[in-house]
């Protein structure tokens, strides 16, 4: 995990972050166990009550849940919830891609095409 | 929130200086900062707390069940460092090892040996020194390598503990603060006053700002950088922008200070931006916003 200090983005937001990414990617499983909060400020060299909001930010969110004494574990049952995050995801980023086709000039069929480009070569992978 | 400390209608009064704390409590499990202007009431506060001085007014409770520090094993369970060495000037760092281990229980010799080789006490040039010859830096970490080295404590108390290390030892003194914390199972809390707020940001849990022997403003550090905001903005608004900001500067540039985060909206329509300010920035702020 990387933790940027002067990025201007609040330290909170991304350790949740991070947690979000591998929990959607599936790299975390449910039931699996964060790390402890006083363990990973330890390791992340940050305070607890930072690594605590993270971890509320994604009990708020509905991906991990809370157990008294315990820790937190991944809770992410709500699939249909996930994959509408990732839709939002997606189309805020293609809304960026969009704003910068349009900074560059590109025509919407340039921008069509780049994207179907791009989805071939992935598939070629 | 559980607390590990809660005081209530604290008072204590020397020739010009009163200290009056109608309610403050420690929260269990993190690592709370005390700060404040030299002679605002920090180490008076913390030595009420640490049962180092008893003679208050005031209500007191330890851990939920004792009513000074003198009952049960309230003084087993704290960890105390004084902003001066408080060892006897002749004392070697082996005879602070005896007589800590003759004061507390839990004291862990070995632990005390590892500690202080790990704080480079133990190299040719200090290790036969007497206290008295240690730099106050090398004072600071003989003391704290005697509260670290007790297994049972449950809070640390700590007047200014960086104030006289080098940068790098303030960075060890974190990491020894957060790998304390750690341990068993967030049972464990922190108390210390500190003038380097930036040094010790990264391990403050709970924020409490002192000034003339009142508390001020305290919070979690998260919550305080919600309230609080830091606004820069053009010259043309500052006349205006001004009543509703804490602190204030200005220059031909512009102006910048701190504001409430409530009162953001009194700024509205002005060409400022805005950022989330360190801990630092909110103490000055707070500290000047009363003197």
């Amino acid at each position: 995990m990387k933790i940027m200090q002067n990025s201007g983005e609040p330290i909170y937001k991304q350790i949740a972050a991070q947690f979000r990414d591998d929990i959607l990617a599936g790299k975390m499983e449910n039931g699996e166990f964060l790390p402890s909060i006083r363990g990973l400020a330890k390791d992340l060299k940050i305070s607890v009550i930072t690594t605590l909001k993270a971890y509320e930010e994604l009990e708020a969110e509905g991906l991990v849940t809370a157990v008294q004494g315990k820790g937190y574990y991944v809770n992410a049952r709500d699939t249909e919830m996930l994959r509408e995050q990732h839709l939002r995801k997606t189309e805020e980023l293609l809304l960026e891609a969009i704003a910068a086709a349009e900074i560059a000039g590109m025509t919407d069929e340039e921008l069509k095409n780049t994207l179907d480009t791009l989805l071939r070569l992935k598939g070629e992978e | 929130m559980e607390n590990i400390i809660e005081m209530k209608n604290i008072v204590k009064k020397y020739k010009g200086f009163e200290l009056n704390v109608p309610e403050f409590n420690i929260p269990k499990g993190f690592a709370t900062a005390l700060i404040g202007e030299n002679g605002a009431g920090k180490t008076t506060l913390l030595d009420i707390m640490a049962g180092v001085n008893l003679d208050f007014k005031g209500e007191i409770n330890y851990f939920g069940k004792f009513g000074n520090a003198d009952e049960g094993d309230v003084r087993e369970k704290i960890g105390y460092t004084a902003s001066t060495s408080f060892f006897m000037p002749h004392w070697k760092i082996k005879q602070v090892s005896e007589v800590c281990s003759l004061l507390f229980e839990s004291f862990d010799p070995e632990k005390f040996d590892r500690i202080c080789t790990d704080l480079s006490l133990k190299t040719e040039q200090t290790k036969e020194k007497k206290v008295s010859e240690l730099s106050d830096g090398n004072k600071m970490r003989l003391m704290l390598a005697s509260v670290f080295a007790r297994r049972d404590t449950s809070v640390l108390m700590m007047d200014e503990p960086a104030s006289p290390l080098d940068p790098v030892m303030r960075d060890n003194l974190c990491d020894m603060i957060r790998e304390y914390l750690s341990e068993d199972n967030g049972n464990r809390s922190v108390v210390f006053s500190t003038h380097n707020i930036s040094d010790m940001e990264n391990v403050t849990d709970y924020a409490v700002v002192v000034a003339k022997g009142k508390i001020v403003e305290q919070g979690f550090v998260e919550d305080l950088k919600e309230k609080y905001i830091s606004v820069k903005g053009e010259p043309s608004d500052a006349e205006k922008a001004k009543k509703f900001m804490l602190t204030f500067s200005q220059s031909k540039y512009g102006f910048e200070g701190i504001c409430l985060a409530e009162n953001l909206d009194k700024l509205a329509g002005m060409d400022i931006s805005t950022e989330a300010p360190g801990l630092h920035q909110i103490s000055v702020a707070v500290m000047k916003a009363n003197m």
